[in-house]
């Protein structure tokens, strides 16, 4: 479990270096199935198998087949740029200073309780939220697709409709765009 | 049941992917990339989400990151209509040429 773990994770981060450090847009559109493939994999670890489905059928479906379409479609060129510009330098030691706080911070500070978050001093050992000793998944007794429906459609209702609306809008919106103007 | 150790490299890894995704919107100028690291910055955001309620024994989390989900694909329609517009236009698909609006 802790091995899939460290795979899902590691292939995850190096291919999400590869959208950004590939040259050929089709390049990063493939990374980012990757990507979004080892992401499902680890929602579905983290007991959340309604997300691993949807993951896979409305990213590495639907959004990851649209990116490719518009790439072969345009079929943009491949960007020249020096191999090792000053953006590039900062961007990667800010990726690598955030993320090594945020790890830190994490494994020694923040902890939390189902009353909220709270941050303790480093080293809390006998603080008892800190030693994540979680309850048997009760949660998920029912089954992890019944659990979120029926939260999905009684206390968040009003937002799962309003999505239905974003999505006709945004649909509304990409064929105003891309029709032919006849004027 | 889960190891409880794993969480700090969860946390880890959505932040290593939404900076990475901020470090791509900055540094690509190919707009079709920079909507993919906006996906990125997207799906760390789930990450985070689906971790936190795996830990805390609650559902919210993947019900929000169902939210995020749907608006990504929202954006991802809308996005890609705006690069063929700009394509159909005759314009070179570089976010730096893309700058009538500032002037």
């Amino acid at each position: 479990m802790t091995v899939l773990f460290a795979v899902v994770i590691a292939l995850a981060a190096v291919s999400s270096l590869g959208v950004v450090f590939s040259r050929q847009t089709i390049y990063s559109a493939l990374s980012l199935v990757v990507t979004v493939s080892m992401l499902a994999v680890l929602f579905l670890l983290l007991n959340a198998q309604f997300l691993f489905a949807v993951q896979l059928i409305v990213y590495a479906g639907a959004v990851m087949v649209l990116f490719v379409f518009i790439v072969a479609l345009l079929s943009p060129d491949a960007e020249d740029r020096p191999a090792l510009d000053l953006r590039a330098v900062i961007g990667g030691v800010v990726v690598v200073v955030v993320t090594a706080l945020v790890f830190i911070a994490a494994r020694n500070g923040i902890t939390y309780n189902t009353g909220g978050f709270h941050a303790t001093a480093v080293g809390a050992a006998n603080d008892p939220y800190h030693t994540f000793s979680f309850p048997p998944d009760t949660v998920n007794a029912a089954g992890n697709v019944q659990t979120v429906a029926g939260q999905l459609f009684t206390n968040y209702l009003l937002p799962f409709e309003i999505t239905s609306m974003l999505l006709l809008v945004a649909a509304i919106g990409a064929v105003y765009l891309t029709r032919r103007s006849s004027s | 049941m889960l190891n409880a150790n794993l969480f700090p490299y969860l946390l880890g890894l959505a932040t290593f992917l939404f900076t990475v995704g901020a470090a791509g919107v900055l540094i690509r100028r190919n707009p079709i990339v920079v909507f993919m690291c906006i996906e990125l910055m997207l799906n760390a955001a789930n990450v985070a989400l689906v971790a936190y309620g795996r830990f805390l024994n609650s559902q919210e989390g993947q019900i929000f990151a169902f939210m995020v989900i749907v608006v990504a694909a929202a954006e991802v329609v809308v996005g890609l209509a705006l690069i063929t517009q700009i394509f159909r236009l005759g314009r070179e698909l570089d976010v730096d040429d893309l700058s009538e609006m500032k002037e």
